[in-house]
């Protein structure tokens, strides 16, 4: 602390104290509580979260099937890793579900902000849209699949407009596409959530302004709109960015039965991870956790990345 | 709406259908998704948007039983209570140490549990299996409601924090004066104080484990002890074998809903809040 503690020739009862003094006996007694507080919390976050992250890093250096000894590989898990064609597919879908559902998620949810901006009954349509969100990933799977099932809704709805062979959607070509449209849906509403939240904290007269000028729609999103938001778009990728790489169980209920797989055409990372420790005839402990860092590593790069793209003077208004 | 303007321009009266299209789409699945709960499997294909002419409630039975989505509904909800309730008690002291109390470590702290929450689970998933092991938590609800007590910290505390950080100050000085120990501060003041925040974490916990899957694929192996997740994923490997009986598949997946959808519906607006607003501060 700056300040310098004086102690005073006659104890003070009573007496109020700045809360920043060192003497302070309500600081002294506070302080005293910090770490009683923080620790049990922290210790079960370093040794469930921290330790298990870092051992991960050992194992993934490593070749193990989860017992007996581990044998010290190196970087041959990563080497492997590089060369598995299903391991390519992984990762391959893993950056086109963050980018182009990403891309899909948010062009959506820019344009159902503006348009609910200014309309009635939006806080009925906000909580509808942001309701796929909350529910468990394995029935919103299993929801999205029977709509497309070859008898579904979806088929039942092309044959009425006259489409006689409808495209076998649940097939090994067509299901990475059907997927990443449900992930659309499921996504744009909480999306929305926080941009229609960021937005609604730009003071009206600045579109009044607008207005008055004659802009239209576009260029009051351009210059007004899209700038004074733009911290939040950056908060709002960094939380995407996050959430589309750990993406599990939509994809994973696919397969249709607990213990059994997708087809590995569909896989992303964190499908590849679970699949090689747990749902393969020998476990490969090392090449889950080889993916694993390979998540993380994705995960930190998009962060630092995105900080930068998004690193701008802050606008007061 | 701006008063210059008369009628509203093109882009939004194009926007509005499109708006409530997309909202009306998500009802129109939730609808249909009960209503299919109540059918037979034929009449599922046959008239997938016709009401039921007789309601099947024995789905329902079939789910509850073959499934055993009773017991799996009594797992989830001791397990998700039990986790929300540890969360708080261990999370909420924290987060108002380091928000209130102020020392060198409070930044450092914060950012480090922060960190948490841009870890996968595939990252700390394989330690923690063999840990569990080791004490002979795997299968076992106990270690699975440890391994979601200790990875809702994150989030939590992360939540609370910027909870705490927004009561105000004059309180705890007022205690101070009237001769309050730090402590009593803490568990007299402040926690009723943030009662509004430690519910919406409470809430946002409870809604994340209901229907948790990775964790309990891995670390839950016996029937008897299966979430509401794993009970319809069951479900959809008896399917495979016994042929489809998507009445009851639907019931069992109204079963994991149905819960969320009465929760949404009486807190919706601070589940929302909950999970949007610390972006936009």
């Amino acid at each position: 602390m700056a300040a310098t503690a004086v102690r005073a020739t006659e104890p003070t009862r009573r007496q109020p104290a700045a809360p920043a003094e060192r003497g302070s006996p309500l600081t002294r007694g506070r302080r005293r509580l910090f770490w009683p507080f923080v620790v049990p919390a922290l210790v079960l976050y370093v040794v469930f979260y921290v330790l298990p992250a870092l051992a991960t890093g050992w194992i993934s250096l490593n070749k193990w099937a989860g017992a007996g000894p581990m044998e010290f590989a190196g970087l041959d898990n990563y080497r492997r890793l590089l060369l598995d064609p299903v391991f390519q597919d992984s990762f391959a879908n893993t950056l086109t579900i963050l980018f182009v559902v990403g891309g899909a998620t948010f062009a959506l949810s820019f344009l159902l902000t503006m348009i609910l901006r200014d309309m009635a009954g939006r806080k009925a349509v906000r909580a509808i849209i942001f309701f796929p969100n909350i529910v468990s990933g394995i029935v919103l799977s299993i929801l999205w699949g029977f709509l497309f099932q070859a008898e579904g809704v979806v088929n039942q709805a092309l044959r009425a407009f006259g489409v006689d062979s409808p495209p076998n959607w649940l097939g090994t070509d067509n299901l990475f596409s059907v997927i990443m449209i449900g992930l659309v849906w499921v996504q744009t509403g909480f999306f929305t959530t926080i941009l229609m939240a960021a937005v609604d904290r730009i003071p009206k007269d600045l579109y009044e302004v607008c207005d008055l000028e004659g802009a239209n729609a576009w260029q009051r999103f351009r210059n007004v709109t899209l700038p004074l938001m733009w911290d939040v778009v950056g908060v709002c990728a960094v939380l995407w960015s996050i959430s589309a790489i750990k993406i599990f169980e939509f994809i994973y209920a696919f397969a249709g039965a607990a213990g059994q797989l997708p087809p590995t055409k569909v896989w992303n990372t964190a499908l590849y991870a679970y699949a090689e420790a747990f749902a393969s005839g020998v476990p490969k402990y090392g090449s889950a956790a080889a993916t694993g860092m390979v998540m993380l590593a994705l995960v930190g790069v998009l962060v630092v990345l995105l900080r930068r793209l998004f690193r701008r003077d802050p606008v007061q208004f | 709406m701006a008063t210059t303007r008369r009628f509203p321009g093109p882009s939004k009266l194009l926007g509005a259908p499109l708006a409530w299209l997309f909202a009306l789409f998500s009802v129109a699945v939730a609808g249909w998704m009960l209503l299919t709960s109540l059918k037979s499997t034929r009449a599922i294909f046959a008239e997938p948007w016709s009401l039921p002419t007789s309601p099947q409630w024995d789905n329902y039975a079939r789910a509850w039983t073959a499934s055993d989505f009773a017991g799996a509904t009594l797992n989830t909800v001791v397990l998700v209570v039990g986790t929300a309730v540890a969360t708080i008690a261990l999370s909420a002291p924290a987060a108002y140490a380091l928000s209130r109390i102020l020392t060198r470590w409070n930044s450092g702290i914060t950012a480090f549990f922060a960190l948490g929450l841009g870890i996968p689970a595939q990252v700390i998933i394989l330690p923690l299996y063999v840990m569990m092991n080791e004490l002979y938590l795997v299968d076992s609800l106990t270690g699975l409601w440890i391994l979601y007590v200790a990875t809702s910290m994150p989030f939590t505390v992360f939540f609370l924090t910027g909870f705490f950080g927004s009561l105000p100050r004059e309180l705890e000085e007022a205690a101070a004066l009237d001769g309050a120990s730090a402590n009593r501060t803490f568990w007299q003041i402040m926690l009723p104080l943030a009662r509004s925040g430690i519910i919406t974490a409470m809430i946002l916990n409870i809604i994340q484990h209901w229907g948790e899957t990775l964790f309990g694929l891995i670390f839950l192996q016996s029937e008897e002890k299966a979430t509401l997740s794993l009970a319809l994923l069951g479900f959809l490997q008896r399917m495979q074998y016994n042929g489809a009986d998507w009445g009851g598949l639907f019931a069992g997946v109204c079963t994991v809903v149905l819960p969320v959808l009465a929760c949404y519906i009486w807190l919706g607006r601070r589940i929302i809040e909950g999970m949007t607003l610390g972006s936009v501060k």
